[in-house]
């Protein structure tokens, strides 16, 4: 939505293409705590600000978008969708990340990914937490303030790597435990509901059970890139390489936010990467 | 495109309705944002079909008769009743297949 506001300001004309609804990971994020001008603010909120910001510079956005085609070969990049096709001369890809699932996956309905959308339904009861980063803890905390009795967290590696001050802010309220170097390696369900987790001890295969009433999954994300694998450079993990200018490896595309390969990925730094993929966009345009 | 309703009107909507979907959403939540784009697109091709939302949060009695559990589920309504139910995402063609087998 960045670059798509800067095109706009440079009198670009732009439209912006959204598989899902606008704003991406940030919609999922309680609190936003470091965005300068907001002390604290929920994510969806900030990005419906962002977004009336987009809609009142007049920019089309296509949500629910399917990308059914894409050709970012020629001087015309030609992009067609489920409702229409479009010829454009330059091109931002700024898809981000999605949530890692579950491997194997399991099948349950009391499996999430989004405490905001699904946490509600556990208030008074015990759920497991899979994942031991600052996500993982951050949304933990969430969990128990919304009301959930009782929270264990699972963590693969031999200690969680969240910042010491969110471990310590979960683990004092006495109604979370943690346990590391653990696996979740089965469920069980009656009735189609959820009643116990197996967990196995990586270093002995011992295994216990855990009462719990839901399962949430904050292991990470992974590169929303599939849609361009055969048509830029990805590093292995499936991130776009891009350089300081955002430019890619296929002339007039450029890319911005979580789905370049970086070190640091915020809301800043990907709002930092909109402006100067656009800013790269429009010079691309105007020589 | 939605008719809001509460817990005071919502049963007599849905004995009112032909062919309708109703979502059950909270505020801040992004599926249900999700979704509720979702059904703006669906009903572009199909507008013979009431779009009609209920805010869980407000209404969380009328969610539990209706047997809804979590947000965002998706009602449809034929024939002044509410056929089928569905919690989680759908595209737009999974929501196509999931109305017409209902």
């Amino acid at each position: 939505m960045t670059a798509a506001i800067y095109a706009a300001q440079a009198n670009i004309n732009t439209i912006l293409l959204e598989e899902s609804t606008t704003g991406g990971l940030v919609n999922s994020t309680n609190l936003v705590l470091n965005f300068p001008s907001k002390k604290a603010v929920n994510g969806m909120s900030l990005m419906a600000e962002v977004r009336e910001q987009v809609d009142a510079l007049n920019v089309p956005v296509e949500e629910i978008c399917e990308i059914e085609h894409l050709d970012l070969t020629g001087g015309v990049k030609i992009i067609e969708t489920d409702e229409a096709v479009y010829e454009v001369r330059a091109v931002i890809l700024a898809t981000g990340r999605k949530p890692i699932e579950l491997d194997p996956p399991m099948d349950c309905d009391q499996i999430h990914y989004c405490s905001i959308c699904d946490g509600g339904v556990y208030e008074g009861k015990r759920v497991v937490v899979v994942g031991g980063g600052n996500s993982a803890f951050d949304e933990s905390i969430y969990l128990l303030n919304i009301g959930i009795r009782h929270i264990t967290m699972l963590e693969i590696m031999d200690d969680f790597i969240a910042a010491k001050t969110s471990q310590d802010n979960l683990f004092s309220t006495g109604k979370a435990v943690g346990k590391t170097g653990v696996k979740l390696a089965g469920i069980h369900q009656e009735d189609g509901r959820l009643k116990f987790v197996v967990v196995e001890h990586c270093k002995t295969g011992e295994k216990e059970q855990i009462d719990a009433d839901g399962i949430f999954v904050f292991i990470g994300q992974k590169p929303s890139s599939r849609l361009f694998a055969n048509h830029v450079n990805l590093d292995p993990q499936g991130y776009i390489l891009a350089d300081a200018d955002m430019k890619t490896s296929v002339k007039g595309v450029f890319s911005a936010g979580d789905i370049n390969q970086k070190t640091f990925r915020q809301i800043t730094t990907a709002m930092s990467d909109g402006t100067i993929a656009a800013l790269s966009a429009e010079r691309y345009l105007r020589i | 495109m939605f008719t809001q309703l509460t817990s005071g009107n919502c049963m007599a909507a849905i004995a009112d309705t032909e062919q309708g979907v109703l979502i059950g959403y909270k505020e801040l939540c992004p599926h249900c944002l999700n979704m509720e784009k979702m059904l703006v697109k669906y009903s572009k091709t199909h507008p013979d079909i009431s779009l009609f939302r209920l805010n869980i949060e407000e209404s969380p009695d009328t969610f539990k008769e209706l047997g809804g559990e979590r947000p965002p589920t998706i009602f449809v309504i034929k024939n002044n009743s509410v056929v089928a139910q569905k919690a989680g995402l759908m595209n737009p063609k999974e929501m196509k297949a999931f109305y017409q087998r209902s």
